[in-house]
C-alpha cells in the first residue's frame, strides 16, 4: 500500500474539477484499452478508500471524492461508445467531467445519426430509398440513397446502402 | 499487538466465522466442533431464545417458534412475491410490521428480521471470542452481490444490534475469489458459481497481481438449496396425499420433517447415487394409527426434480458473461461456492455450462468466510502485499421521472464507490416540493423496479415552472449502500438522506433495540465446558436462568455496544456531522406512501411533480434528450458491457 502525505491527497482533491479523465489516470489520449485498466488499478490502488482507512475524516472525505472520480472515469473510457462522446466534449472545452447517463445518450445518439442521418434531407432522401428498396424499385432507390450521401458526404452507411442497392440494381438490369 | 477482525458469511442455511491471523486463515468451529453453525433461532416457551445447532431441534419439537432461512426477509417488504414464497415454506408466523415491513411474530412477541439475524451474528461473535479467548468488535459481513439496498442496509442494521462494527458488506463471490486467489500471484479470469441456502450469484472477475477486478455480476435473490428441498417435499407430499389423502403441507409438524428429510436426501446424493427417505411416524392416520414415509430417491429422478432450477442459474450466467464481455471457455476456472454445489449433477452441469474444470481446492462452505475474514485483517492491518478488491454495483440504480418510468442514474456493473449527478427542474408553475423516488432494477418501468426510498424536497424558491433547477446527487459507497442528495442549484439548499427502505430500521428503532437488550436472551451454548467433546444438549442447558450468563474469556458484548454509542452512530452515518454542521438542510422525512398496502399491491410510482430535461443541454438538444428518455424504450437496458462485447 503506497502510503500518501494528507497534503497530496487534499492537493489533487483540490484541482480535481480541473483534470480530465486521461489526466486524472495520467495516461495519453490515444491509451489503448489495456492502459486504461493498468491505470485505473494503479491509480485506485493508491485513492481507494479501503487504502485509506487510517486518515482523519477529513483527508478520508477527499479520498471519497477521488475515488468516486476515479470510478466515473474508468466507466467513461473502458466504454468505446462513451470514451468516444467523451473525447468530442474535452476537444470542444465543454468540461472535464461526464455524467454517465450523458455520455451513453450522446452515444446511441451518435449511432442513431449514423443509421438515419444526421440532416434533415439526408434523412428524406434516405426514407425515401428505403421504401424504394422494400418496393424493390432499385432505380429510384439508388438515385435517392445518392441525393442523400450528396447531402451527407461522410455518411459511410448511406455509402454502404448505395453500394448495395447498386449492385442490385446492376443484377436486375437485363 | 495487530488489530483483529472477523469475516462472518451471514448464510440462509448455515453461518460460517473464520480469522486470518500471521499468513494463515482459520475457520473457527463452536462447541460442537463444527465449522458451519445453522441460521436459526429457537425461542422456547420459558422466553430463553437459543441459536445455530441448538436451536435445530426446534425446527421438530415447535416449528412455530423456530426461525429458518430468516435471511430470505432481510430488507424485503410484507405483500412482496418474497415474502409470500417465504410464507409458503415457513412454519413460523410472518406479518407485516410498521410501513409495511416484515416482523416475525413468536406468541405475543414480535421481532424484526434484522434482530433475528443479530442473534445470529452474536452467536458467531462469541464462536470466535471462545475459540481466540478475547473479545472480537470488528467484522466483514459478506452478503449475496445480488442484495440490493435494502438488504444490504437491513445486514449492516443487523450486524451492529449484535454489537460489531462492520468493517464492509462484502459480496459472498467476490469473497470466494478472494479466498481462492489471495496471495498466489494470479493473473486469471475466473467465474464464481455460488448457489446459497436461498440465493442464486454469478461473478466474473478478473485477478491480476493482487487486484481483484469484479468486471459483472447477477444474481437471483431467490433461488437456492432450500428451492431444491422444496421439490423433494412436494414429490413426498403428492404421493403421501394420493395414497393417504393427507395433505402433509397443512400439518407444520409433518412438514418440517419433510423438510429435515428433504435436506438429509440432497446431503446423501452427494456422496451416494441413491438415498432411502424413512420418516417414521410423519403424521398420524384418521384411526390414529402412525403413519410413515419410506421411499428410494435416485440421483436420475432428483435430477429430473431440479433440473430447470439449475437451468435458469445458467440464464443468469449468460447475463453475467454478456456483460463482462467474456465467452464461457476463455476463463481460467470456474470456482463453486455453497452447500448445494456438492451435489454431482450441479458439478457435472456447471462443468459443461462453462466448457471447464471446476477449481476443486476450495471448500465450497467455508470459502467465503475465509475470504471476509482475509479482506476485514487487510482492511485493519493494512500491509503492502494486501489483496485490493474493485468491486461493481450489481443492480441499475434508477429515478423515477413522469410517467411511471425509471430513468437510469448508474447503470448495473458500475464500479463503486461512484457517485453521479443530474439536474431536474419543476413541471408546474410555483410548485413547492418535489417528490423523489428511488429506485433500483433493470426495468424502466418504475413498478417493475424495488422501491428503495422516496422523499420531499422543498424550500426552493417559488418559481414558473421549468426555472428552478435541482441537482439531485446519487452515491453508491463501497458497501453498495445508496445515499441520495438534493440541491437548489440557485439557493444552495440542500438535503441529504441515508436512503432508507420506508419498512426498514430507523436510527431510533436500533437504539431502542440495542437498548431493549431483548437479543441478551439469547443462552450460549458455549458457557458450557468444552472438554469431553460435545457439551450437554439438554434443555437446562438453556434454562432462562443460564440465558445471561456471560460468556468466560471474553467481555460482555453490549457492554461495548453501549459505552460507544457515538462510535456506533458514526458507524451508520457517516459524515452526518458534517451534513448537519451544513446550513440549510432539511430535515429529510421518508414517506412510505408510495407502497400499495393491498394483498398483492404493487409499488406504485405517480411522478406528476418531476420532469426531466437536461438544462446543461442547449434547447434542441434537450428536447432530443427527452423524446429519447420517453420515447425509445428499452434503449437504457443496454449495459456497458454490451457495447464491449459487440465491439
Amino acid at each position: 500500500m503506497a502510503d500518501l502525505a494528507p497534503t497530496e491527497i487534499t492537493a489533487l482533491a483540490a484541482i480535481l474539477g480541473e483534470l480530465d479523465y486521461y489526466q486524472l489516470f495520467h495516461l495519453r489520449y490515444d491509451a489503448k484499452p489495456s492502459d486504461i485498466k493498468r491505470a485505473y488499478h494503479a491509480t485506485s490502488r493508491v485513492f481507494h478508500p479501503d487504502s485509506n482507512r487510517h486518515h482523519q475524516p477529513e483527508i478520508r472525505r477527499a479520498i471519497d471524492e477521488i475515488s468516486k472520480r476515479i470510478s466515473e472515469a474508468y466507466s467513461i473510457l473502458r466504454n468505446p461508445r462513451r470514451r468516444t462522446a467523451y473525447d468530442q466534449q474535452i476537444t470542444a472545452k465543454a468540461g472535464v467531467r461526464m455524467q454517465l447517463a450523458e455520455a451513453e445518450a450522446a452515444g446511441s445518439r451518435k449511432q442513431t445519426e449514423a443509421r438515419e442521418g444526421r440532416t434533415p434531407q439526408g434523412r428524406q432522401y434516405f426514407n425515401l430509398a428505403s421504401a424504394n428498396l422494400r418496393q424493390g424499385d432499385f432505380d429510384s432507390a439508388v438515385r435517392n440513397l445518392q441525393t442523400a450521401v450528396a447531402f451527407e458526404p461522410d455518411n459511410a452507411f448511406f455509402k454502404e446502402q448505395l453500394a448495395q442497392a447498386r449492385k442490385k440494381w446492376d443484377a436486375k438490369r437485363p | 499487538m495487530p488489530e483483529r477482525a472477523i469475516g462472518i458469511d451471514l448464510g440462509t442455511s448455515n453461518s460460517c466465522v473464520a480469522i486470518r491471523e500471521g499468513d494463515t486463515t482459520t475457520v473457527l468451529a463452536n462447541t460442537y466442533g463444527e465449522r458451519t453453525t445453522a441460521s436459526v433461532v429457537f425461542f422456547q416457551e420459558g422466553g430463553s431464545i437459543s441459536v445455530g445447532n441448538a436451536a435445530r431441534a426446534g425446527l421438530i419439537h415447535d416449528p412455530i417458534r423456530t426461525i429458518a432461512s430468516a435471511k430470505r426477509l432481510m430488507g424485503r417488504f410484507y405483500g412482496s412475491e418474497e415474502v409470500k414464497k417465504a410464507q409458503a415454506i415457513c412454519s413460523y408466523k410472518i406479518a407485516e410490521g410498521d410501513s409495511h415491513g416484515v416482523v416475525i411474530e413468536i406468541g405475543d412477541e414480535q421481532f424484526t428480521v434484522p434482530e433475528i439475524s443479530a442473534m445470529i451474528l452474536r452467536e458467531m461473535k462469541t464462536v470466535a471470542e471462545t475459540q481466540i479467548g478475547e473479545s472480537i468488535s470488528k467484522a466483514v459481513i459478506t452478503v449475496p452481490a445480488y442484495f440490493n439496498d435494502n438488504q444490504r442496509q437491513a445486514t449492516k442494521d443487523a450486524g451492529r444490534i449484535a454489537g460489531l462494527e462492520v468493517l464492509r458488506i462484502l459480496n459472498e463471490p467476490t469473497a470466494a475469489a478472494l479466498a481462492y486467489g489471495f496471495g498466489k500471484g494470479l493473473n486469471q479470469k475466473v467465474a464464481v458459481w455460488d448457489l446459497g441456502g436461498g440465493t442464486f450469484d454469478i461473478s466474473i472477475l478478473e485477478i491480476g497481481d493482487d487486484v481483484f477486478e469484479v468486471l459483472a455480476t447477477c444474481g437471483d435473490t431467490f433461488l437456492g438449496g432450500d428451492d431444491f428441498d422444496d421439490r423433494v417435499i412436494d414429490l413426498l407430499a403428492d404421493e403421501f396425499l394420493s395414497k393417504h389423502n393427507i395433505r402433509l403441507r397443512n400439518d407444520p409438524f409433518a412438514f418440517e420433517k419433510l423438510k429435515v428429510a428433504a435436506e438429509g436426501a440432497k446431503r446423501a446424493l452427494s456422496t451416494e447415487d441413491d438415498v432411502e427417505i424413512r420418516i417414521p411416524d410423519v403424521i398420524a392416520g384418521p384411526d390414529g394409527q402412525p403413519l410413515s414415509i419410506e421411499r428410494t430417491l435416485t440421483t436420475g429422478e432428483y435430477a429430473k426434480l431440479v433440473h430447470d432450477l439449475i437451468q435458469r442459474t445458467f440464464v443468469v450466467c449468460d447475463a453475467a458473461l454478456a456483460q463482462a464481455g467474456e465467452v464461457a471457455r476463455d476463463l481460467d476456472g470456474v470456482i463453486l461456492v455453497g452447500g448445494p454445489t456438492r451435489l454431482p449433477l450441479i458439478r457435472d452441469a456447471v462443468s459443461q455450462y462453462f466448457q471447464q474444470e471446476l477449481k476443486s481446492d476450495v471448500d465450497p462452505d467455508e470459502v467465503v468466510a475465509i475470504g471476509a475474514a482475509i479482506f476485514a485483517t487487510s482492511l485493519v492491518n493494512p500491509t503492502s502485499d494486501d489483496a485490493f478488491l474493485l468491486d461493481v454495483t450489481p443492480l441499475s440504480l434508477r429515478i423515477g421521472v413522469a410517467g411511471g418510468l425509471a430513468e437510469s442514474i448508474i447503470e448495473r456493473n458500475t464500479p463503486v464507490p461512484i457517485e453521479q449527478t443530474r439536474r431536474f427542474t419543476t413541471f408546474k408553475d410555483y410548485q413547492e416540493s418535489v417528490d423523489i423516488r428511488v429506485y433500483q432494477g433493470e426495468s424502466r418501468n418504475a413498478q417493475e423496479n424495488e422501491l428503495l426510498g422516496q422523499f420531499m424536497f422543498s424550500g426552493f424558491e417559488k418559481a414558473r415552472r421549468g426555472e428552478v433547477s435541482i441537482d439531485i446527487t446519487f452515491e453508491i459507497n463501497v458497501d453498495g449502500i445508496v445515499e441520495v442528495k438534493a440541491k437548489d442549484v440557485s439557493t444552495g439548499e440542500q438535503a441529504s438522506t441515508r436512503i432508507t427502505l420506508s419498512a426498514g430500521l430507523s436510527e431510533g428503532d436500533i437504539e431502542s433495540i440495542i437498548q431493549s437488550q431483548r437479543t441478551d436472551r439469547v443462552a450460549s451454548t458455549l458457557s458450557q465446558p468444552t472438554q469431553g467433546g460435545r457439551p450437554a444438549h439438554t434443555d437446562e442447558a438453556l434454562a432462562p436462568d443460564q440465558a445471561l450468563q456471560p460468556v468466560e474469556g471474553a467481555k460482555p458484548k453490549t457492554k461495548s455496544v453501549k459505552s460507544k454509542p457515538t462510535l456506533m452512530g458514526d458507524d451508520l452515518l457517516p459524515e452526518s456531522d458534517d451534513l448537519l454542521e451544513r446550513e440549510g438542510l432539511e430535515d429529510v422525512k421518508l414517506t412510505p406512501a408510495a407502497i400499495d398496502p393491498t394483498p398483492g399491491g404493487k409499488i406504485t410510482a405517480v411522478d406528476e411533480d418531476l420532469t426531466i430535461t437536461a438544462p446543461t443541454l442547449d434547447e434542441p438538444d434537450a428536447k432530443e434528450l427527452e423524446e429519447e428518455l420517453f420515447e425509445r424504450p428499452g434503449t437504457d437496458l443496454e449495459g456497458p458491457g454490451d457495447d464491449e462485447t459487440k465491439a
